[in-house]
């Protein structure tokens, strides 16, 4: 999976290099944690973005231990700001102010990953291919933050008032701050 | 050094209306007071000293206060041992970088950090904002221009002051540095007295000992919740807990 990632990126790479002026991929990290919770579990782990010379889509990585089993809402937020904890993140990372939807939605927060399906092992490795999100221009992600909810996100398509807005997917178990890479 | 607007959420009753006379007064040498809103808890001050001295001002009023906004561009790291967000690391702290006006080159630099051994440490910006390996994984001195190791690097902030207490207290103007240009990069913070092993020429070799990742943070008016979603512990309870390594709380 990942070689073939490699590849696909190398071959990006090599057929932009061409047109454009820089051959390496921009990489980003966000080293992500959780509070300890009563049972003693932790989420914590890493996501990795990647994103080649054409500038369109960006890979995700997301690998991460001690998630509760089931689906969780998994966010870019406006700020990285910890002052507060994972609440001083802001809301999802939405410059167009839109509705919130679905990663493959129309409409949809740039910051809208949609969810991540956790087996009973807790952990979790993904890797998602998003056209929306950027790691460079206007609309950068570098120096926001990574949520991870306790819910899952309905996608804009629920009931609840809050559908719309974040999909009314719970609290935040675990956040960490996009970093150059 | 310009003003700049800072924002505080005040812990204060909606019908204490003589709070907002105590309140000017306590403020009244701290620079322009913009609004007292007392329904929403809120303080908005133009001014150029520190947020943390005026800070203290508020609370000596006997109103709990947080910070909530920062005016201008603005970008704030957290700063411990680990770089991320974990309990009870034995440095803490918060550094605040902010536009000067929209014209002006350079940032200020305002921090508290405690837990530092009494004296001389090193202030740095580091080039990436990967803390996967702690403070470790942040790679070398932010060095823009190409500097030759015989120069200082745009990313040496300089020389930071712990008193007996192990506390910091600073602010300054940077002025080859811009706020947009550090967002996702990582501040470093050394000790003068310990040189490490991996003599890192950019670094003066110093050791580092606590590190933080550049985030976007919230300016005037964007920082709307007073409960933590997370564990619904009060910002007020939060914000009691020293920022000393000692008695920190969980902070998620």
């Amino acid at each position: 999976m990942l070689r073939l990632l490699a590849i696909t990126l190398a071959l990006c790479a090599s057929m932009c290099a061409a047109a454009q002026t820089r051959a390496t991929p921009m990489e980003a990290i966000a080293y992500v944690i959780g509070p300890v919770q009563e049972d003693n579990s932790q989420v914590k782990g890493n996501v990795t973005f990647i994103q080649n010379d054409c500038g369109q889509n960006v890979h995700v990585r997301i690998l991460l231990t001690g998630l509760k089993e089931g689906k969780h809402g998994f966010h870019i937020h406006e700020k990285g700001d910890l002052t507060n904890g994972c609440t001083s993140m802001g809301a999802h990372y939405n410059p167009q102010k839109v509705d919130h939807g679905g990663p493959d939605h129309e409409v949809r927060h740039v910051g809208d990953l949609g969810n991540v399906a956790v087996n009973s092992t807790g952990i979790l490795d993904v890797t998602i291919t998003d056209s929306v999100l950027s790691l460079t221009g206007k609309h950068t992600i570098i120096g926001r933050g990574v949520v991870v909810h306790e819910d899952e996100d309905d996608l804009g398509l629920g009931n609840h008032t809050d559908s719309k807005k974040t999909g009314n997917a719970g609290g935040r178990v675990a956040c960490g701050v996009i970093g150059v890479k | 050094m310009s003003a700049i607007k800072i924002e505080f959420a005040v812990e204060v009753r909606k019908d204490d209306s003589n709070y907002a006379d105590t309140l000017r007064k306590a403020l009244e040498n701290m620079g322009r007071l913009e609004e007292i809103d007392l329904e929403k808890g809120r303080v908005i001050i133009q001014t150029q000293r520190p947020w943390s001295e005026v800070h203290n001002l508020i609370e000596s009023t006997g109103h709990k206060a947080v910070l909530s906004g920062f005016g201008g561009q603005s970008a704030v790291a957290v700063i411990n041992t680990t770089g991320s967000v974990v309990d009870r690391t034995p440095v803490q702290g918060v550094v605040r970088f902010t536009t000067i006006t929209n014209n002006a080159p350079g940032m200020v630099v305002d921090g508290v950090v405690d837990g530092l051994n009494p004296g001389t440490h090193g202030l740095y910006v580091h080039e990436s904002g990967d803390i996967s390996r702690g403070c470790a994984s942040v790679g070398g001195t932010y060095n823009p221009r190409d500097s030759p190791p015989t120069e200082r690097p745009a990313g040496d902030l300089g020389q930071i002051q712990a008193d007996a207490d192990g506390r910091a207290t600073f602010r300054f103007v940077a002025s080859v540095l811009e706020v947009w240009d550090i967002i996702g990069r990582a501040v470093v913070i050394t000790d003068k007295s310990k040189i490490s092993s991996d003599q890192d020429p950019k670094n003066q070799g110093d050791e580092r000992i606590a590190c933080g990742i550049i985030a976007r943070s919230a300016g005037i008016l964007q920082n709307f919740k007073r409960i933590c979603a997370c564990d619904g512990i009060n910002l007020w309870d939060e914000r009691n807990k020293p920022a000393a390594g000692k008695g920190r709380s969980q902070k998620l």
